[in-house]
């Protein structure tokens, strides 16, 4: 989520609307402005509730970049204090903007909760949002992601749909999916990432290849891991080889990656960004599939014993300096 | 039902028995059939068998010390009970090479890992399969050389098993490994060759039609529209807990209380099961023989169960359904719950069973699961 972004984008709509009939060259110079000092142009409760979360984001994302740093016990001390920090800043921002939907999103996601109570929460988010006010639609542009007032609700669909890898109802996480796939085609949120790898768990091939050619096969490491889980739940084991071969030569660090897990922390509130190719795509799509893969007891340990695996990720741990744990 | 290994033997050799006196033309039958116990319990080898039929007596020893006392032994004799288990099973192949339920636990024994077992099974299902109808026409032809039908059956029967029971290990394999649609499909496979389902094989397809969310199959095995000829009603502790799950998966609660509510009320125990939630290894020759509607049948059920209810990311490492299936069972009854917590502060936890009509036998307590020696974390 790039929220100083939308908080920019969202002000400048809102007061370009106050203003009215600006010009196009008008349009530019207020978004500059709105820019060079969004604080300023806050002028609604909903909008100060936004900027609340927006800077608590920003704080919380900027200590999370240093955590590389810090030994456990600082880790502990300062994820407890930012998460707590995180905590009240939403918990102010709904006094000023009661259905402030970014700030409900994330006192339910905070990482210390547990799978369940984050999707019950999510959840019925979810479902008070639908019921006052009606379902998502993709809107006048066709994509509901271009309303930039929507994407708080699009953030919640989405993480619903993790939410729902997350606690094993893979029918839902998929229908949440599709549906997101249908009123925001662009898929800014990457729904289509999460739909491969339930389509994988639910072993729908042919859901599967439907969903990659939509996408022109343009795949990345969701794509990539998914496939290999496929096959290799439906006992192709050949081509279970070949994807696994793919994801290893295609996906940098995947294979490191998935024999070694990187932790990662609850997403507040999205996926965060990550460059296509890079090591941190591979790390969050094992991740996420991190139940599926955890439902294959011996998914891994055949991944190991495929020719060159082993020694492709060891490669890649020694060049560039990860720790190595688990011995197979 | 499950498979009884020394019933089976027992039926075996009265077959042979019956067949061997009809031929013989004994005058004296009913003499002679009384007996049959007596000779099958302490004189065993006076009675007429094939290797085949003492390769099985020897599978049936081999699985009454893995399956129903090993379990609830302590460490050194655990490993000398499974050490004698596959040494019957080794004398067992030496007599008869095509027993495939010796193959199978003698294989079971050894691997150390489900994905190895499951290859195994799927590797070699078409010779167990060719086994299988070469008995098959070995019994039409003892059938066809006598006028009983019921003997004609119990012979068929007989002939089925060990496919069936290998087609059973298989379609549970595949569903531990994650492979559900496999399950389901070797399933189907069993309802063919048995529309009965003595296997009860349609309890492992009950809980990979849950994992694939797939309803229209479930409520197909619960009505048993694959396996007519099956008696039982659809009210044993692996479809309630499939539909429990279904409800649960599909965010349709008012499904998943109702189911788990039914089997709370069937089986006073179940509480207390699904709030231990304790694990079992599998049987090697079997699915446990245990009676219908027992807690022990919970325990089983619950057991083969984590599958499914462990699946998810959770901090506790036991998964959202299996959380809400004892959360929800200690609402329903607090003294189930508090009886489990008093188990727990006194750092025990039952292994064993409230009796099966097993003799010393029981379920299987060693925690993590079949195959491998101590088993495999699930």
């Amino acid at each position: 989520m790039n929220a100083n972004e939308e908080l920019i984008q969202r002000l400048t709509l809102k007061r370009r609307r106050k203003l009215g009939g600006l010009s196009d060259q008008a349009s530019k110079e207020l978004e500059l402005a709105v820019r060079k000092d969004p604080a300023s142009f806050v002028d609604d409760d909903a909008e100060r509730a936004f900027y609340i979360v927006t800077q608590a984001l920003a704080r919380h994302h900027a200590s999370v970049a240093d955590d590389d740093v810090r030994d456990d016990d600082s880790y502990a001390q300062e994820r407890e204090r930012r998460n707590q920090q995180l905590m009240d800043a939403c918990n102010k921002a709904l006094t000023l903007d009661v259905g402030c939907v970014d700030a409900l999103l994330l006192r339910a996601l905070l990482p210390d909760y547990s799978a369940s109570h984050v999707f019950d929460h999510v959840n019925d988010l979810d479902k008070t949002l639908q019921d006052d006010d009606g379902p998502l639609t993709a809107g006048v542009s066709g994509d509901a992601w271009t309303n930039v007032f929507a994407r708080p609700r699009l953030r919640v669909a989405a993480a619903l749909a993790r939410s729902c890898i997350d606690t094993a109802r893979f029918g839902m996480a998929e229908r949440r999916c599709r549906t997101l796939l249908e009123i925001s085609p662009l898929d800014q949120m990457g729904a289509r990432y999460t739909l491969a790898l339930t389509l994988a768990r639910m072993e729908d091939e042919d859901g599967f290849n439907r969903l990659d050619a939509l996408f022109s096969h343009h795949g990345n490491a969701w794509f990539h891991l998914s496939r290999v889980i496929l096959m290799y739940k439906l006992g192709r084991m050949s081509a279970a080889r070949r994807a696994l071969r793919g994801f290893d030569q295609l996906c940098l660090g995947g294979t490191y990656t998935l024999l070694q897990p990187f932790y990662v922390e609850r997403y507040l509130p999205d996926r965060p960004d990550f460059k296509p190719g890079s090591f941190d795509e591979s790390v969050y799509a094992v991740y996420e599939a991190d139940p599926i893969i955890a439902d294959m007891p011996e998914f891994v340990h055949w991944a190991v014993d495929q020719p060159g695996i082993l020694a492709s990720a060891h490669d890649f741990a020694d060049r560039n300096g990860f720790d190595w744990h688990d011995e197979y | 039902m499950a498979y009884n290994p020394q019933h089976e033997d027992y039926q075996r050799l009265w077959l042979r028995y019956a067949r061997t006196l009809e031929q013989s033309g004994t005058t004296d039958v009913a003499r002679e059939f009384a007996s049959f116990g007596r000779r099958f319990a302490q004189d065993r080898d006076s009675l007429p068998q094939t290797d085949a039929d003492r390769s099985f007596h020897l599978v049936s020893e081999a699985a009454m010390l893995v399956d129903y006392k090993a379990p609830f032994a302590d460490e050194p004799t655990y490993r000398s009970l499974r050490h004698r288990a596959q040494q019957y099973l080794d004398e067992a192949l030496s007599l008869d090479p095509d027993d495939f339920d010796a193959r199978r636990m003698s294989e079971a024994l050894r691997l150390r890992s489900f994905e190895a077992y499951y290859q195994y099974l799927r590797d070699n299902a078409d010779q167990a399969r060719t086994s299988y109808q070469k008995a098959l026409d070995e019994a039409a032809r003892l059938s066809a050389q006598e006028d009983n039908p019921d003997r004609g059956h119990l012979s068929r029967d007989l002939a089925l098993r060990p496919y069936l029971r290998w087609l059973a290990s298989w379609s549970e394999q595949a569903l531990i490994c994650g492979r559900n649609r496999e399950a389901l499909r070797i399933a189907h496979q069993a309802f063919q060759l048995d529309p009965t389902d003595a296997a009860d094989i349609r309890f492992t397809a009950t809980y990979a039609a849950a994992k694939l969310e797939d309803v229209q199959e479930l409520e197909d095995l619960a009505a048993h529209t694959f396996v007519p000829g099956c008696q039982r009603a659809a009210d044993d502790p692996w479809t309630l807990l499939a539909r429990a799950a279904m409800g649960f998966k599909t965010d349709d609660p008012q499904m998943a209380s109702s189911a788990l509510e039914q089997l709370l009320h069937l089986q006073p125990n179940a509480a207390e099961v699904l709030i231990r939630q304790s694990e079992f290894s599998d049987g090697y020759f079997s699915r446990l023989c245990v009676p219908p509607y027992s807690e022990d049948e919970v325990i089983l059920a619950v057991s083969e169960g984590s599958v499914l209810f462990q699946e998810g990311r959770d901090d506790q490492g036991r998964g959202a359904l299996s959380d809400w299936l004892a959360v929800t069972s200690a609402h329903r009854d607090p003294s189930a719950a508090m009886a489990v917590m008093r188990e727990r502060m006194q750092g025990g936890g039952r292994s064993g069973t409230s009796g099966s009509g097993q003799g010393d036998a029981g379920l299987p307590g060693q925690g993590g699961a079949h195959p491998g020696e101590g088993g495999m974390p699930r």
